[in-house]
């Protein structure tokens, strides 16, 4: 994957305000089909910097390629269209219809009516709204959560392979934002576009970015990835405003799959209970993990369950719900670690087949690294 | 329970049946029947003219205001919004006999005649543009920011912008200027007659002199009717032209 934008020293100075950079010599470069979060405290110089991408301002010195061709080159209009571009209040024209807000760009364009009418829908369907209920409404008949989505719809309707978003999850509900940020990687997952993302709130930064872009007063603090962000912050500013938890926010980033032990000891349900005693006592273990003959989880048995009178370990078992799938976040493991008794964690793949456990070392061995 | 059903029908209807049962009663009580049907041929002479004025200073005022609003919101123009404002405000706080007065003596020094249609025309034009262009120019500024923003920023030219987005959000706002500016030039139009501009003025301002109310009556029910008149017909249009997505639910017409 080659660079698909690359800034080099952009400075910007506002005219009246000739002391201040309000972007101070910024460079960086963004391969194609990554999110690059733009974050830092108010005044920072993440929103102009983004919007001399686009030109809506533009640049004191310094220059922006974007397919290794200089943007100062490219006439605007045509720039413009070639960039996505989705704001914190959306912006959606209200004397239009969900269908004709989507299809502006690619109307100007001169796209054909069954291109832009195929265009719509599937990108209705991208954002998880049914084109037929949503295609004539108008905004103002739409939550605030779904005027969103139109809004990334219409970023994306004329297939830029730039785009550029301005807090784009700011004005929504906690809950309904992080239900839109997940779906919105999802999408990002099939169109693989590359993003700049602007955002005040460093844990959006860390969850949305494969980048991450610290300014503070203009100037570029540190530019990583969010594992280095969180491992390696350049100095006391990153890690100030990284926050004191930047270890436990590293939970987030990480999937239970780093952590867990595999291959634990596990008994068939139909085998006797005696082989599974003498494995508990022979393994040192308190519990031992039942699975069926596809090694899917049944539950598990300890020495108190095998007290019991049965035939097979199967009828003895108690079912748990300790369990969570490979992809999972390290945070919601840890969180199910001290949720149930079983004092431990039971990694499955989609199939409910057993993978490992995770324990607490696993998890602190982990982070120390 | 069969009523109900005919129930929003009988409010749409009400104001028009109350109205015209008025309007038979007072032609019925002070002979203006008679009066029109004896006069027929003037009463559609009178008519035609008061049209005429009124359409005529209307398209006038609605075109001129219409632009000078626009272009008040134009960068590089807003330093002359404000005079355009200040003039406009001044013409339609003059009362509507005293710009008939002043176009009646104002004209002749510029070497045009005061009397007849086209000073009746230039009074009316001047007492009406003021709403338009007051209610274009807030019409257009009030869209809002961030729908600009995100049309430039997805590569909009200022004229898309201006032809797609704004005067389209604008919309209800204008046609709300033109419906004021419509009230005042039907209202005014009467006056007309004083500089022989024509119009049904001729009947109301005969039947005062002569204390006659039959006349009066026959020159004023007919104004009044012309006013509604107008007033639904632009609200229909408002209906037609302004996008489902910006009208107002709860709107009724005249």
């Amino acid at each position: 994957m080659g660079i698909m934008l690359s800034l080099q020293e952009v400075t910007k100075i506002y005219p009246g305000a000739e002391h201040i950079k309000a972007v101070d010599s910024l460079s960086f470069d963004l391969e194609e089909g990554e999110i690059c979060t733009l974050v830092g405290p108010s005044g920072c110089g993440k929103t102009t910097a983004m919007k001399m991408i686009n030109r809506l301002i533009p640049i004191t010195s310094g220059k922006i390629l974007i397919d290794d061709q200089n943007i100062n080159r490219m006439d605007t209009i045509e720039l413009r269209r070639s960039i996505g571009y989705v704001i914190q209040n959306i912006g959606l024209f209200p004397n239009m219809t969900i269908a004709e807000n989507i299809a502006t760009i690619p109307k100007l364009k001169g796209w054909d009516h069954d291109r832009i009418a195929e265009k719509v829908e599937s990108l209705l369907e991208i954002v998880n709204l049914p084109a037929e209920e949503f295609m004539g409404r108008y905004p103002r008949e739409l939550s605030g959560g779904q005027q969103q989505r139109i809004g990334v719809a219409r970023g994306m309707a004329a297939d830029p392979p730039i785009m550029l978003m301005d807090e784009p999850f700011g004005a929504i509900d906690p809950i309904n934002r992080e239900h839109l940020q997940d779906e919105f990687l999802k999408i990002q997952a099939k169109v693989k576009k590359t993003i700049v993302f602007v955002t005040h709130d460093i844990d959006e930064a860390i969850k949305m970015g494969d980048k991450i872009c610290l300014l503070k007063d203009g100037k570029l603090v540190q530019f990583a990835s969010p594992e280095e962000l969180l491992t390696e912050p350049a100095n006391g500013f990153v890690r100030d405003f990284v926050g004191g938890d930047r270890t436990l926010k590293r939970l987030n980033l990480l999937t239970i799959k780093t952590a867990m032990n595999p291959d634990p000891p596990v008994i068939m349900q139909n085998e006797l209970p005696e082989k599974a005693k003498s494995m508990l006592s022979e393994l040192k273990l308190d519990h031992l993990i039942v699975v069926d003959n596809e090694k899917r989880l049944i539950g598990y048995v300890d020495q108190e369950a095998l007290t019991k009178k049965a035939d097979e370990v199967g009828d003895i078992a108690q079912s748990t719900e300790a369990f969570l799938p490979a992809s999972s976040s390290l945070k919601d493991g840890l969180s199910e670690i001290f949720t149930y008794e079983l004092g431990y964690l039971i990694v499955v793949d989609e199939d409910k087949k057993v993978l490992g456990t995770l324990r607490e070392e696993g998890i602190k061995n982990i982070l120390r690294r | 329970m069969q009523i109900r059903l005919f129930y929003p029908f009988i409010k749409k209807c009400a104001p028009f049946v109350v109205t015209a049962i008025i309007v038979l009663l007072l032609y019925k009580y002070y002979g203006a029947f008679k009066y029109t049907s004896d006069n027929l041929p003037e009463f559609f002479r009178l008519n035609y003219e008061h049209f005429f004025l009124v359409i005529v200073s209307m398209a006038a005022a609605g075109s001129v205001g219409v632009f000078l609003g626009i272009i008040m919101t134009r960068k590089g123009f807003e330093r002359f919004g404000s005079a355009i404002m200040a003039m406009v405000n001044v013409w339609q706080s003059i009362p509507s006999l005293g710009v008939i007065a002043l176009a009646y003596g104002f004209l002749p020094l510029i070497g045009f005649s005061g009397i007849g249609v086209v000073p009746a025309l230039i009074a009316l034009f001047f007492h009406a543009v003021a709403p338009i262009v007051r209610n274009t120019y807030a019409g257009v500024k009030d869209v809002s920011n961030d729908v600009i923003e995100s049309a430039t920023g997805m590569g909009m030219t200022p004229n898309q912008i201006l032809f797609k987005i704004e005067i389209p959000n604008a919309l209800p706002v204008i046609m709300g200027g033109i419906r004021t500016a419509t009230a005042i030039i039907v209202g005014s139009a009467p006056l007309a007659f004083l500089i022989g501009g024509g119009g049904l003025g001729f009947w109301i301002f005969t039947g005062i002199a002569l204390m006659d109310m039959g006349i009066l009556i026959a020159g004023a029910v007919p104004v009044a009717i012309i006013a509604m008149l107008f007033d639904t017909l632009l609200a229909k249009l408002e209906k037609i032209i302004v996008s489902k997505g910006i009208q107002v639910k709860e709107y009724q017409t005249a």
